[in-house]
């Protein structure tokens, strides 16, 4: 089993989740963060003092894939997200050792 | 029978129904237009007043003299409700600069900032109740729209340099448990609320509450008022007329000097003393931003004011029955609007965007300036008035965050303290001399110095002057020697934290999670140095 990663802008949540749902997943987390990449924060100015916007409103979405699917899951995940615009975020796949579905107490691929 | 065709004959039979009902009883024989309501009858039922056998009025002495009674009544009685109604309608500001100041500010202080508009309306009030009111207007009668306030007759010294009222301590002193008397009292104490409510967007988020209720007591008893009474009050600035010919002394109409600059400047003296908030300067005295938690508040808070503002104006003519309220009320409009179009203006070609709580300043901006010549000047010269208004606020949040170093959160010194300077002046620069007849005793319309009176100017140049000396110098002192004796300003660990837990035990949003890394809210240079990185709020759950 893979867990699917994906950071990225919160308008494209939506396309994400339709891409993921067209792939027939299950289901999924998603998470309101902030963060900063190589585009570091940006610089607004309020009542005449300049402040720094360090950390980004990003979304976070994680899915629970077999580990064939993985692959395909992320790929969809790259291209729902992609605006081609700084600031598009990231998409990581890591092993999942062990899977508890916790009504049933099924294990590993069968709580997918 | 299916639910659509019993739907359309319920409906054609109600429809029936009302058909008949308008046919059989087609009586217009009520007050329809209501001309019938408020006539002779009327008159004769309410006064008692005798009548000729036929119903008329009787053409007598003792006729016209009932009649002449009942006039004067009435053209009271339209006077008080105005008053009162307006009062209302500055009272409701209340609710304006607590969204104001709170939405400002950052949301772990949203409960102190709160708690101080609710508490500033108590404790002023009791304070303005038991010697302000007597201190301000104990020696301002008469005055001629509310019935002459007979009971206002003592002021001290008498003559053209009074200094202070005596009469009307805790409503009772000097037989002022008097209809005309309270009414009076409901209008003048919303307006020094005003003046007490000013100073919260500047000392907020790092004032102790003590020191706080210290604040109103002294506004709402002393500051306030004394000055309130040399304008207002029959006092040596309102004599400058008689005394030294300048003008009709100093003219206020509804006190961008009494309420607003004495506000703003008793702000200021507590900014410098408090000092500015933790993180607020970098050691370069650079200003960093601490973006207020919520904008939406601004706005609305904003608009309530705009709306009291329609009574803080129009209602100082103490008199619904002195039609110059409607010029009042449009001036006062257009100042406001002219006021916002500039900072937008100013700060999208500053900045590159307009920024959305400097516009809601530069309404108030506009607002305050147009409140001592609001009566006096025609509609074009609000304009002007509200326009140099929008640049005056804009350049003095500058100002004071980048050459003086004042922490000033909410802008209340450049809105009210500055704006307010500005207002008292325009009335000796635009007033055109069609309004004000007899004001302040001297013979004349009040006539600014592009209409031929250069006296008048002066005289508001004296109350500028020493509105800044009294309320500025007066505040400064109160509070260099209080902070001897006690704790004005609350500890670095409560400023970090957020005031709400450690003043009262509870939190204003308590179901939020308050994250230490919030946008925009840490100015680096300044977090690098201690763990004062503000905080800001953000949703908890997923």
């Amino acid at each position: 089993m893979k867990l699917v990663t994906a950071i990225v802008k919160p308008h494209k949540l939506e396309d994400v989740k339709e891409a993921l749902t067209a792939l027939g997943l299950a289901g999924m987390t998603v998470s309101e963060v902030r963060g900063f990449g190589r585009q570091r924060g940006h610089t607004e100015v309020y009542r005449g003092a300049e402040y720094t916007i360090e950390f980004i409103p990003k979304v976070c979405i994680e899915v629970l894939v077999d580990d064939s699917d993985a692959h395909d899951t992320a790929q969809a995940m790259v291209v729902a997200a992609r605006t081609g615009k700084i600031g598009d975020g990231k998409v990581w796949v890591t092993p999942v050792d062990e899977l508890i579905r916790v009504r049933t107490g099924e294990i590993g691929a069968d709580a997918l | 029978m299916s639910r659509g065709k019993a739907l359309i004959a319920m409906t054609l039979l109600t429809f029936i129904v009302l058909c008949v009902v308008g046919k059989t009883y087609n009586d217009k024989n009520g007050d329809t237009d209501g001309s019938k309501t408020g006539v002779t009858s009327d008159y004769v039922t309410a006064t008692g007043a005798t009548t000729n056998a036929d119903g008329s009025i009787p053409l007598s002495q003792e006729g016209i003299n009932q009649m002449a009674n009942e006039t004067g009544h009435l053209r009271i009685s339209v006077n008080f409700v105005w008053l009162l109604m307006t009062g209302f309608l500055v009272l409701f500001m209340q609710v304006g600069f607590a969204l104001l100041v709170t939405g400002l500010t950052r949301a772990k202080n949203a409960g102190h900032m709160m708690m101080m508009n609710l508490t500033s309306f108590a404790v002023a009030l009791i304070a303005y109740f038991a010697v302000g009111f007597a201190f301000q207007f104990g020696g301002v009668a008469p005055v001629s729209a509310l019935g002459g306030l007979g009971p206002l007759s003592k002021i001290f010294p008498t003559g053209n340099g009074g200094l202070i009222g005596l009469h009307g301590f805790f409503l009772q002193s000097g037989h002022s448990y008097d209809v005309g008397v309270i009414a009076m009292f409901l209008f003048q104490v919303v307006f020094m609320e005003t003046a007490g409510y000013i100073i919260i967007g500047a000392i907020a988020e790092r004032i102790s509450f003590a020191a706080f209720l210290l604040a109103e007591v002294a506004m709402g008893a002393i500051i306030y008022p004394i000055y309130g009474n040399w304008v207002w009050g029959g006092g040596f600035l309102a004599k400058l007329g008689d005394s030294l010919s300048w003008g009709h002394g100093a003219v206020d109409f509804a006190g961008s000097g009494v309420v607003h600059a004495t506000g703003g400047w008793a702000a200021l003296a507590l900014a410098v003393v408090l000092g500015p908030r933790i993180g607020k300067f970098n050691k370069d005295k650079s200003p960093n931003a601490f973006p207020g938690h919520n904008l939406g508040y601004v706005v609305v808070g904003t608009l309530v004011l705009v709306f009291g503002w329609m009574g803080f104006n129009p209602g100082s003519t103490f008199a619904g029955a002195d039609l110059r309220i409607a010029v009042v009320a449009v001036n006062t409009l257009l100042a406001g609007c002219f006021g916002t179009v500039t900072a937008i203006a100013w700060t999208n070609a500053k900045w590159g965007k307009p920024d959305i709580s400097m516009a809601c300043n530069g309404m108030l901006a506009g607002l305050v300036a147009i409140t001592a010549p609001c009566a006096f000047v025609a509609p074009w010269a609000a304009c002007v008035i509200g326009l140099v208004a929008g640049l005056l606020v804009c350049y003095g949040v500058y100002f004071f965050d980048h050459v003086l170093h004042v922490d000033d959160p909410c802008g209340a010194i450049s809105v009210h303290g500055v704006c307010g300077a500005w207002g008292v002046l325009a009335v000796g620069i635009f007033a055109d001399g069609t309004y004000g007849a007899t004001w302040n005793g001297v013979p004349g319309t009040v006539k600014g110095i592009l209409y031929g009176d250069g006296g008048q100017l002066l005289a508001q140049i004296a109350h500028v002057v020493l509105g800044f000396a009294w309320a500025f110098g007066l505040t400064y002192i109160i509070f260099t020697i209080a902070r001897r004796f006690m704790k004005i300003r609350v500890s670095e660990e409560a400023e970090i934290e957020g005031l709400d837990m450690p003043e009262f035990g509870a939190l204003c949003y308590p179901d939020f999670q308050l994250v230490a890394h919030g946008a925009g809210h840490a100015p680096s240079a300044a977090s690098s140095s201690s763990n004062d990185a503000p905080v800001s709020v953000q949703r908890e759950g997923v």
